[in-house]
Parts: structure tokens; sequence; C-alpha cells
């Protein structure tokens, strides 16, 4: 059998890099109607505040939709997507089974549960920090509660995982709608609570931007340093532990970083699913498992996933109503029969 | 002087008794052979050597301070560890597995240097795991998987060497080749540890033999005494017959 073929990471982040600044371009520029790419440029320019022709009039509107509507839900499509991937690629690390991922562990349905209760008990009108943080709550209640059920041993076996993730997803799921449904005669909050859980990103402004970019950072600059370890992790905990790390508490650290960014996104974003389990998948494709080159492989793709998803949302007919959550499920599923095929042939997931 | 010492270890699980009592030693320059039935405490003895697990009673020291006092990284670039299974669920090619074993050598943030790198070939070519070091420990035979595993622990240039059942899965050729590279190691100055069931190969090659039973060190001496007829019987249930012209039989390189 031949050697594993590994592309050099450098010039792939460099390529993924040009890639993401030219769709974030043409997501920027491309629309069903309004401003388009020509008038990207002059919008930026702007025009003198006493010019009241209506050309600059038209400008002035331009403006706003790029920097106002469409550059906030850009950033929130950017980082989200590229938090959910690296948030995928720290638990399938941490629980040494490829098939983790916020959706799966339940960390996603805990952080939309606690952000729910946020809007259903009207905590969003008093900070707009408040559904992030419930979100976090939300997100560690239930990924801990996985992690012990799941975790026996340390050794997180997939159908072990499958049945935590699973039975904690269905509490969950069945408590969020419970709190949607108590609170029903509060039509306001409850349908908000159920388009965000849809997903989708709609309506974002730059206070969702900020949350969504500052949430990436500050967790992913707890991560990256942290590559070595993530690779450590992989092996079995008295090997980890060998190579001079303590396997147990570095797991705990890094799994709350994890929490932390698929809290800061889902917060902003609702469900979203599969991009934290299948961006990590083609990501270690293309430049193998080592953390040092997977962490920004992958936040890359899976920021260049959300923005293309959301682009074709926007593109997509107004009366299609193309959610955000369907076009990642259409273009995740496909992936993963993918994996199954390989998986079939006797390669690793 | 003894690198490594456990005094008085014991262990419980449950209602069972895994260890009880154990005193062991490791000193430079020997190759210990650690040996018992299945279930008889090996693999747990060796997680508390490591510290990967703490004792109930007892203590481990390391170069005669006590081990949970070590520095992490500093621990591991003392004592290294071979595991009895293989271990990642990832497409890892076994160099980038063995690069690992260089993680004690440079913090947290810091990228590996020319040396490190140069360490990882040289505990490659040692196990001859050259020819496969850049395939996906996936796609490799157990036995090739073993051969990772060791040179990931001569990667950390540890003195201490602890080795759970490394000659598992290996052909005779290289499983001598193994036993042979760890006594030069030991003749160089290392102290290494073989917990194994291996016993024909291992027992012409050790210094010393601990022989476990029932949680307890039953024979703590030479090969020669330590496998006597009378504790082959005790500890493994087996009469002893006499050598025959077909095996055991002594193999060289």
């Amino acid at each position: 059998m031949g050697q594993t073929m590994r592309w050099p990471s450098t010039r792939i982040v460099l390529v993924l890099t040009a890639a993401l600044f030219a769709t974030a371009l043409l997501y920027l520029g491309l629309a069903r109607e309004g401003a388009g790419l020509g008038d990207i440029l002059s919008a930026l320019r702007g025009v003198d505040e006493g010019d009241l022709s209506p050309a600059a009039d038209a400008v002035r509107i331009d403006r706003y939709v790029f920097l106002q509507i469409r550059l906030p839900r850009l950033v929130v499509a950017a980082f989200g997507g590229a938090a959910l991937a690296m948030a995928g690629v720290v638990m399938q690390a941490a629980f040494r089974n490829p098939l983790a991922s916020p959706d799966l562990v339940g960390t996603a349905a805990g952080a939309a549960f606690g952000g729910a209760l946020a809007i259903v008990f009207s905590l969003a009108g008093i900070a707009v920090i408040a559904v992030p943080l419930c979100s976090l709550a939300g997100a560690t209640l239930v990924t801990a509660l996985v992690f012990v059920l799941a975790g026996a041993h340390q050794r997180f076996s997939t159908s072990s995982l499958l049945l935590a993730g699973i039975a904690l997803n269905t509490l969950v799921g069945a408590l969020t709608a419970f709190a949607v449904t108590f609170t029903f005669d509060n039509y306001t909050a409850s349908s908000r609570v159920l388009f965000w859980l849809m997903g989708g990103l709609e309506s974002r402004t730059w206070d969702h931007a900020w949350i969504t970019m500052g949430g990436f950072l500050l967790f992913a600059a707890g991560i990256v340093p942290r590559a070595r370890e993530l690779d450590l992790l992989t092996l079995r905990d008295d090997s980890a532990h060998s190579l001079g790390i303590d396997a147990a508490k570095v797991r705990r650290v890094l799994l709350w970083f994890a929490c932390g960014l698929t809290a800061t996104t889902v917060a902003n974003t609702g469900g979203i699913a599969f991009v934290g389990l299948v961006v990590p998948h083609l990501a270690r494709l293309v430049v193998g498992p080592t953390h040092r080159a997977l962490l920004p492989t992958a936040a890359l793709l899976g920021a260049l996933l959300l923005v293309v998803s959301d682009l074709l949302c926007r593109l997509a007919p107004a009366d299609a109503n193309l959610r955000l959550g369907v076009v990642t499920a259409l273009l995740g599923a496909p992936y993963f029969l993918f994996l199954l095929a390989r998986h079939r042939r006797g390669e690793a997931l | 002087m003894n690198a490594l010492a456990a005094k008085n270890l014991s262990l419980q699980r449950g209602k069972r008794i895994v260890l009880d009592g154990v005193d062991l030693t490791m000193r430079p320059g020997e190759l210990v052979l650690l040996a018992g039935r299945n279930g008889a405490g090996k693999s747990t003895l060796m997680r508390l050597l490591l510290g990967a697990e703490r004792p109930a009673k007892g203590t481990v020291t390391l170069h005669d301070r006590p081990l949970a006092e070590w520095p992490a990284l500093a621990r591991a670039r003392e004592l290294a560890f071979v595991p009895q299974e293989a271990e990642s669920h990832f497409e890892f090619t076994g160099r980038e597995l063995v690069t690992m074993g260089r993680h004690p050598h440079r913090a947290r943030s810091m990228s590996l240097q020319p040396d490190d790198f140069a360490a990882v070939e040289r505990a490659l070519s040692a196990v001859d795991a050259l020819p496969f070091a850049d395939r996906a420990v996936t796609t490799l035979s157990s036995g090739e998987q073993r051969r990772i595993a060791v040179a990931r622990a001569l990667a950390t240039e540890a003195q201490l060497l602890l080795l759970d059942e490394p000659t598992s899965n290996l052909d005779l050729e290289h499983a001598l080749q193994l036993v042979v590279l760890l006594k030069k190691l030991a003749a160089a100055g290392r102290g290494v540890l073989i917990a194994s069931h291996d016993l024909n190969l291992l027992a012409r090659h050790c210094d010393r033999v601990v022989l476990l039973h029932e949680g307890r060190v039953f024979a703590d001496a030479s090969p020669e005494q330590a496998f006597s007829v009378a504790n082959m019987a005790t500890v493994f249930g087996v009469q002893s017959l006499a050598p025959s012209s077909y095996f055991p039989r002594d193999f060289s390189l």
C-alpha cells in the first residue's frame, strides 16, 4: 500500500484564505435584487453629506445594505462556520471518536436550550450577551452529562457516545419544545425561538457579529496553542500521560472551549447541522489528522462552507424560503454517504 | 542507585485486590522482565509505575523523588511507555505518531526543531520502521503498529522504558530484533522493564525477572531462579518438560 498523501498545510491555508476572501466578495456583491458587485466600491467611498441628489441617496442606501445588512451577516456566517468546524475537531480528538460533533454530543442542543430559555424569559432584552451566556451554560451542562454517561474508563466508544448523545439530544430537544409551547401566549418570544431553532442568519446585526467573532477569537485562542496536546488526546490516556499531559484535565479544558465556540455560534445562528461533523473529516482528508494543520484548515473550510451555504439561501427564490440548516444538511448528508462507502472498503472514518 | 522504585503498592478495584504490597525496582543498565498470568496485575502495575493511576497505598519514586511531584514534561523525558494495544482511530502516519514522542522536549507553543526530527528518524530506523513510516497506521499490520509504538517511546530519549507486551504480534525476526535493541539500550545505561508473556524469548535476554502472582511479587530474581520448575508450577500452573531438540531453541539475528 502506498504512502499517505498530505497536502502542504501552509499552501492549503493560503489557498483557502484566498478562496474565502473571493467568496466573501461575491457574498457582499451578489443578491436577488438591490446593490450588486459593481456598487461596492462607490458605496464604500460614500458621498458628501451635502449631496442630496437621487444618485447620492442610492449610494447611501447601497452603503447601508453593504455595511449594516450584508457585512454583519457575512461575519456571523464566516466566524460561525469556523467555530463549529473547530469545535468538531476538538470534540473528535477529545472523545477519541471520529463521529463526535457538537450536534451528536448534544452541545448544540444544550446551547439552543439555554438560548431558548433566555429568549422565553426575556433575558435577551436585558443584555445582548444574555443569550450567548445562557447558551454556554446549556452547552456546558449537556456536554458534561454526555461526557459522564459515555465516558466509562475514558474510552468513549462509538456506541456509548451515540446512545448518550441521542438520549440527551432527545431530552433537551423536548425541554426546548416545552419551553416554547409553555410560553405560546407570548407570540413574539415563541415565534422568535422557533425561527431561531431552525437555523438562519436573517436580520443579523453588528451585535451578533461582534459576539460571534469575539467568541471565536477568544475560544480559538485557547485551542490553537494546544494543537500538539490535541494530537496526544487521540491516544490512549496512559500513552498521553506518558508523553507529559494530564489527559483528563486537558480534555475537560478543551471540551469547554469547544462548548464556548458552539454556544457563541448557536446563540447567533440557531441550529446548523453537519458543519461540526463533516468539515473536520473533509479537512483531515486534505491535510491529515495532525492538529497544527487541521485546526486552521477546518476553520477556513467551515467558514467557506457556511458563507457559500448562506449565499445560496440568499440567492434562492424568495418564495422558496430556503433555510441555512437545510442547505448544510443537503451538503453534509451526501458527504457522509461517501464516508460510509469508504468505511465499507475498510478505510478509517 | 534505583532509578525507579515502587514500595508497598496496593490497589483494589471494587472487591478485587489487584495489587497487594508490591515492591519493585528498576536500575539503569538493567533489562527486567515482569511476568505472570493474565490478570496478575502486570498492566495495572505498569500504570502505577507510570503515574497514570494512583495506588491506594504505597509510593513510586523516580530518581528518589516521589513520582507525583515530578512536573509532567520532565517526568516524560525520563520515563517512556509502550502500551499493550493499538491506539488511534485517526489516520496518523507512523512518522506523525513517532513525532508525538518529542512532545516532552518542547513547551506547548514551541514548534519542533531539526534535532526533534533527527531523533524521530533515529527511532524509526532503530525498529526498522522507515519503509512504512509514511503510511497511515490504520493500514499497518499489528506487528508494524507495535514497532511504531516502540519507536515513539525511543523518540522521547527517556532513560527508563516501560513496555507492555512489546513483542506481541511481532514475527520472530522482528521480536528478536526488538529484544536485541532493548538489550543494547540497557547495556548503554537505560533501564528497561518489559511486561510480557513471551517467556522463552525474553528469559534468555533479561537480567532479572519479577514474577507477579495474585497481586503480589512471587519472585524477584535471576531468570534461572525465577523460572524454577516449582515457580512455574505455582505461578503458571504448568509442568516444565526437559528441553527437546525442537523447542525451545536459541535464535540469533
